[in-house]
């Protein structure tokens, strides 16, 4: 009796260390050029530049954020972490935006890999991408 | 003549579409026009036989007396064409098809307007500009932006223009992570009344308007402010009517009549959206300084976010302050000939002052994120009518009774692309 309680149980545990695991494994960071000057940023300011409500990083400097594309599983990661929004709500937050004619969501790319072409030609450019894919071209910002 | 103007008109828009082009080359291909579209299939079903449910004035009918089912509620389509012109020069036009006060379906330009973006901060536009007095009412017409079938209509069918011709500044400030924009816009309105209130023309001239909106993070707070001059072709007869009794029939225009002066509307609205849910509440007045008296309205709304469902509540109430009758001319002191008309008059007058709004609405909804484009939506209302009162119904018939409660269940499709 007791073993067909335990085994679902055990099931469950293991099922929850996977995916707790994937959820560490991959993480998604802040990155800019690395000549940017910007070290930090708080989360509320980050979401401000990803989501057009803001034009500048702390301290006034133009920000342009570049995306990654729709479907794009660090892109789902970023907004879901950073400004608490699901695939269909950051959907329907940009419906919102193009259609009062007050805003367009940021130039996307393909992958991390693009984002670090567009930041290494863009000085000004704030992205994200899988810690894994950092290099000396890019520099991350911490999120407080 | 007008030919080389047009092709003038053509070419340098083509030049403008081009140089945007050039420009978007070196920003990094932001396209240079952008084509958006918007769309609601929705249908709705109301217990009440001997009225039409309607969201707002313009609406000529509705599920109800005029049909069991109606898909003309919530029903529309529209497309939206952007483009840059240059870096700080845009446009946009907005078409819209839906039910319009005529019964008709035809296309109508929602916005039509030319942005100049001075500094990325400050804004100035020209055209046709969306009226956006209420949190919701942005993307009113776009039902893919809010959780609800439609937005509450106790409070929204205060404000039920939508746009405005004229011209509107904008300027956004930064504090740490708060964003304030403030907005000023000033136009005019002109909307034609289905042939239930009288088939006549309704216009909103000299309006001012500001618009506070404050955002930290999950937080947003609009405060409005909202001043028209009503012309309320309907009511002109009866205004008319009275001024022909002399000094006491004056004093009754005058008193009662749109025309004298201008409606003022107020407005505060919260939401918090941290993601997994949602509540949002806003509340609002119009002092119609006129036959109308003075409305207002307020609701709370939240929902959890379950995955790709979304079930929501929402609690509503709007109330009428302002006579609700009035003696009118004195019958005694008429000659008899005129007696017949003065108490015509009299009867019309107190038929408005006695049929104010006042209801409550409990809804329970539910929203399906079925694709990353597309939902679906399904909720019911209980509208509850204060005693005596028609509530926001309209197409009143003989034998209809004021007061007591209607079942409403509404279901939608709603897409942008």
């Amino acid at each position: 009796m007791r073993r067909f309680v335990t085994i679902p149980l055990m099931a469950i545990a293991a099922l929850a260390l996977q995916l707790n695991a994937e959820a560490t494994e991959a993480e998604v960071v802040a990155v800019v050029s690395a000549d940017n000057p910007i070290d930090s940023i708080s989360r509320i300011e980050l979401t401000n530049i990803f989501l057009g409500k803001s034009g500048s990083f702390p301290g006034g400097a133009p920000a342009q954020p570049v995306d990654l594309r729709e479907g794009a599983q660090s892109r789902v990661m970023f907004y879901s972490e950073f400004a608490g929004k699901s695939p269909a709500q950051l959907k329907a937050y940009w419906s919102k935006m193009i259609f009062t004619g007050r805003g367009q969501p940021p130039k996307a790319v393909d992958d991390g890999n693009a984002v670090k072409q567009w930041l290494a030609q863009n000085p000004n450019a704030i992205g994200y991408l899988d810690n894994s894919l950092v290099d000396d071209r890019v520099k991350i910002v911490s999120v407080e | 003549m007008t030919r080389r103007l047009y092709a003038r008109l053509v070419l340098s828009l083509l030049t403008g579409v081009c140089s945007g082009g050039v420009v978007a080359a070196t920003e990094g291909d932001t396209p240079s026009l952008r084509i958006n579209g918007f769309g609601t299939l929705g249908v709705a079903h109301s217990s009440e036989d001997e009225a039409d449910y309607v969201v707002d004035p313009f609406q000529p009918d509705g599920p109800g007396y005029s049909r069991s089912w109606s898909a003309d509620v919530d029903s529309l389509a529209g497309l939206q064409v952007s483009a840059d012109f240059t870096p700080k020069l845009s446009g946009v036009v907005q078409l819209l098809a839906k039910q319009r006060y005529d019964n008709s379906h035809d296309v109508s330009a929602e916005w039509a307007n030319l942005k100049y973006q001075f500094t990325p901060d400050f804004s100035v536009r020209v055209g046709r500009i969306v009226q956006a007095t209420f949190l919701y009412a942005d993307t009113r017409n776009v039902a893919f932006t809010y959780p609800w079938v439609r937005p509450p209509t106790e409070l929204y069918s205060l404000v039920p223009v939508t746009h405005n011709d004229g011209v509107d500044a904008q300027y956004r400030m930064q504090f740490g992570g708060i964003v304030q924009k403030l907005s000023v816009a000033y136009g005019s309105v002109e909307q034609g009344l289905p042939d239930r209130l009288g088939g006549s023309e309704t216009k909103a001239e000299d309006i001012f308007s500001a618009t506070s909106t404050t955002e930290y993070g999950a937080t947003t707070l609009r405060i409005s402010y909202l001043r028209p001059h009503l012309t309320i072709g309907a009511v002109n007869p009866l205004f008319d009517g009275f001024r022909q009794f002399g000094p006491e029939g004056d004093a009754i225009a005058n008193r009662y009549d749109p025309d004298g002066g201008h409606a003022e509307v107020v407005s505060i609205g919260a939401s918090y959206d941290p993601g997994q849910w949602f509540i949002t509440g806003e509340w609002g007045s119009i002092d119609y300084n006129s036959v109308f008296g003075k409305n207002d309205a307020w609701y709370l709304s939240s929902g959890y976010r379950f995955g790709a469902l979304t079930p929501y509540v929402t609690y509503a109430r709007m109330n009428h302050h302002g006579a609700t009758s009035d003696p009118g001319l004195t019958l005694s002191s008429l000659p008899p000939s005129q007696a017949g008309a003065g108490a015509g008059l009299n009867a019309a007058l107190n038929d408005i002052l006695g049929n104010g709004p006042e209801q409550r609405t409990i809804t329970l909804g539910l929203r399906w994120d079925f694709m990353p484009n597309v939902a679906f939506k399904a909720q019911y209302e209980f509208i509850d009518r204060d005693d005596g009162s028609p509530g926001t119904f309209g197409n009143l018939q003989p034998d209809f009774e004021p007061g007591g409660d209607v079942d409403l269940f509404s279901a939608s499709i709603n897409f942008v692309f």
